[in-house]
């Protein structure tokens, strides 16, 4: 915040200066006008062709003057303002990046293809969105044509997703109907939110409709067993039909958050189904890259001042490690704890007898190390980090 | 709050650029009534002097001095308004910048709808940048940013680049005169090109004698690089620009006014103190680069992770060119639920040396009377096989 802070400091200084100035202005201006206005009228009760007076003419003389002054000082009074605008200039300049194209990998997204590529994940980004306009305003800006087939998912799952959201059940159960093996599959409870849901707008109602909640109620036997205690609980509730379920225990089946939720778990399903993220692939990748940008450019500039720009020049790998945090994590990474290198297909991981894991690489520069002699399965060694002894062939690759 | 810091350079400078180039204006304005004012005072001056001078020389005198004053008065005030707008708009954006962090403490992640008006942001200055100008538009009204971007400054250029696709140069030249300091301080040859591709236009339509006119008038003053230049349009002059075997057939290719548009593109984004490359390409290059990992590239899909960005299809390509992210501690995330293997849920090995969470194997062994099986290869094992592993 303190480079904000510090702009908004020096902006508030410019427009008290601005303010003060202006005041200033106004106010000579006006003394000034009053006083050759007044003169004036004061001369006009004269005669008109009288010869004026020596005296009128020194009046005059030094209006005069006193006009030249006043050009000089409101004139200056406005100069003298740059010097705040170009400190506000300035402050900006410091106290904020003016210049990431150290960071930069030239030429990463040019060409016609690539561009074409970005277009289209801006384009999906915004189809997820439900901001179809203008998903349709790019896709002919940029001339993408994205297929029909590639939209249709999204528009599909923003439909039923803003019908959720309109407490709108019909669609998401249909869909929740024509998906049903694959939601079991992924033992999904979305169907059964969804009827859950259904069954409880029918209690709401109250008494009236007791017959249709009794009816509703056998449609949601197949999913009993799944979830016995959710149902207990709806069923639960009838005991209150009569009272008015929402003056009762029960009264939580109302909470507005199960809609909420309802629209998040279809969500997830839906992209599960779709071979989507859920969270859009866009967001993700610039929300990282704020998080990654200032570390890497910091480590630029140090670098770029020591001199040592030319030690890491390989643009294989970044010269920092930056953690973005758990959520940002989708594969596992491991990185020998002895050689401080990420593993690789050449130089696997491998889990020793004792369950620590190390590097191939390291685990045979050990065995050389300890043995000096070629080296065989059965070539013994000690774990770097408990006294357990073995032999190579104890040691085995594993898979992340 | 150092993504502020590293990333919105361009959201409080621009409107600044535009701040000093409304203060130079006003200077000028003022200057203006100022020496008016001056040179009615010095006419006074002589007047006065007259012995004759009536009563009604004298009123009239007056007055018209009360309508320069009045006059300067007026246009100072509205000058100084017009710079407080433009100071108003950095407040705008300040003010919202200050927003990021209006809930949470001072280094945390900004809120959620903070991060996806960012997003928008960065999108539209993308979208102007590569001239997409109606979804710019569009975006910016959906998401209620348009003074948080820069749009005017690009709409204005937008003018000047479809005018310059046309062949007309006038707005560009006008634009050329009203920044002259700072582009010749940027050693710009945007008006030297500008006044090339004119005077190619006057020997394309064969009005020969209007191009040495033109050419007298502009090119006896350029810098002594651009001397050869003129020398080659000089020599056009001498061949039939019609026919096919005209040495400098090059020079009349249309095509050349798009490399011009792109050039007058280019120094308005270095007069604005704008990067050559958007934020958003940054960002998200910087993005996918911390999130590049080996595994998204290994052929077996099923390694890939659907929720990885750099694992999507488009991104993966895009990605290419990128470096991966460094990695010096382990870092194990269990590929079935996606939570992080650590001391809580332990990473544990199966027989066939596959390695998963302890809760996901778990769950998975409730479920199926002690069995687990492996999502990978489908075996199926009994959890009691499963053994620890310590990741250091």
């Amino acid at each position: 915040m303190d480079s904000c802070y510090a702009v908004d400091k020096e902006l508030e200084k410019l427009c008290d200066k601005y303010k003060s100035a202006n005041e200033r202005m106004q106010q000579t201006l006006d003394d000034f006008i009053t006083s050759v206005q007044g003169y004036a009228n004061e001369i006009n009760q004269k005669p008109h062709n009288e010869i004026v007076s020596e005296a009128v003419k020194t009046t005059i003389t030094d209006f005069i003057e006193r006009a030249k002054a006043t050009n000089i000082s409101v004139g200056n009074a406005h100069k003298d303002l740059h010097g705040s605008v170009s400190k506000l200039g300035k402050t900006i300049d410091r106290n904020f990046t003016t210049d990431f194209s150290a960071v930069i990998t030239e030429g990463a997204f040019d060409g016609e293809w690539k561009q074409r590529l970005l277009n289209e994940v801006i384009c999906e980004h915004f189809l997820r969105q439900g901001m179809l306009d203008i998903a349709e305003s790019l896709n002919e800006d940029a001339h993408l044509q994205l297929p029909h087939v590639r939209k249709e998912p999204f528009l599909e799952l923003h439909r039923i997703l803003e019908s959720l959201r309109q407490h709108i059940l019909d669609p998401a159960l249909q869909w929740a109907e024509q998906n049903r093996e694959e939601l079991n599959r992924r033992k999904s409870p979305l169907e059964f939110k969804l009827h859950r849901l259904r069954f409880i707008e029918l209690i709401k109602c109250g008494a009236i409709k007791q017959r249709e909640v009794l009816d509703y109620a056998r449609k949601l036997a197949p999913f009993a067993e799944e979830h016995t205690k959710d149902m207990q609980l709806l069923m639960g509730s009838l005991l209150y039909l009569h009272e008015g379920v929402q003056n009762s225990t029960y009264s939580f089946l109302f909470e507005e958050s199960s809609w909420v939720d309802i629209c998040d778990i279809f969500t997830r399903d839906a992209c599960g189904l779709l071979g989507l993220s859920v969270e859009s692939p866009l967001s993700v990748g610039i929300n990282a890259g704020c998080k990654a940008l200032p570390p890497l450019l910091s480590i630029r500039q140090v670098m770029q001042s020591r001199q040592v720009a030319g030690v890491w020049s390989s643009k294989e790998e970044l010269p920092v490690e930056i953690d973005l945090g758990q959520e940002y994590r989708y594969h596992s990474i491991f990185a020998c704890p002895i050689l401080r290198q990420q593993s690789s297909e050449q130089n696997p991981p491998m889990r020793l007898m004792c369950g620590h894991v190390i590097s191939k690489d390291a685990l045979q520069k050990l065995i050389v190390g300890n043995s000096n002699r070629l080296i065989s399965s059965y070539s013994r060694f000690k774990c770097p980090y408990c006294p357990v002894e073995m032999t190579t062939i104890d040691a085995r690759q594993i898979y992340f | 709050m150092a993504d502020v810091r590293t990333l919105e350079h361009s959201t409080l400078k621009v409107p600044y650029e535009l701040l000093n180039k409304q203060f130079r204006a006003s200077q000028k304005v003022i200057d203006r009534e100022v020496s008016k004012l001056t040179s009615s005072a010095g006419d006074l001056e002589k007047k006065i002097q007259d012995s004759a001078l009536t009563v009604s020389d004298v009123t009239s005198a007056l007055s018209s001095m009360v309508d320069n004053l009045s006059m300067l008065k007026r246009k100072a005030e509205e000058s100084i308004q017009e710079e407080l707008g433009a100071t108003r708009v950095i407040k705008r954006r300040l003010e919202h910048l200050q927003e990021r962090d209006a809930y949470g403490a001072k280094d945390g992640p900004p809120t959620l709808t903070w991060q996806k008006s960012r997003l928008d942001r960065m999108l539209v200055e993308y979208f102007l940048r590569a001239g997409y100008y109606n979804s710019a538009l569009k975006l910016a009204q959906h998401s209620g940013i348009e003074d948080l971007t820069n749009i005017q400054l690009f709409m204005l250029s937008k003018e000047i680049e479809d005018c310059l696709t046309k062949g007309d140069t006038k707005p560009c030249l006008n634009w050329c005169t009203d920044n002259r300091s700072k582009l010749r301080k940027m050693k710009s040859t945007l008006e030297f090109n500008i006044r090339k591709h004119e005077f190619i236009e006057m020997v394309r339509e064969d009005k020969r004698l209007d191009a040495i006119k033109h050419s007298r008038k502009y090119f006896s003053s350029v810098e002594p690089n651009q001397v050869a230049d003129v020398q080659r349009l000089m020599g056009m002059l001498a061949f039939n620009s019609k026919s096919p075997d005209c040495p400098y057939s090059e020079l009349l290719n249309s095509q050349n006014w798009q490399v011009l548009v792109l050039q007058f593109r280019q120094e308005n984004f270095k007069l604005h103190q704008l990067n050559s490359t958007s934020v958003f390409t940054a960002t998200l290059q910087a993005g996918l680069s911390a999130l590049k990992t080996p595994h998204c590239y290994k052929d077996d899909v099923n390694i890939r992770n659907p929720d990885c960005p750099v694992c999507s299809t488009n991104m993966n390509e895009l990605a290419h060119a990128l470096p991966f992210a460094h990695c010096s501690n382990s870092k194990l995330v269990c590929s079935i639920t996606g939570f992080a293997m650590n001391e809580h849920n332990p990473p544990m090995m199966l027989p066939n040396g596959r390695i998963y969470g302890m809760q996901a194997l778990e769950n998975m062994a409730e479920d199926n009377e002690g069995r687990v099986v492996c999502p990978k290869t489908r075996e199926i094992f009994h959890v009691d096989d499963l053994e620890k592993v310590f990741v250091m």
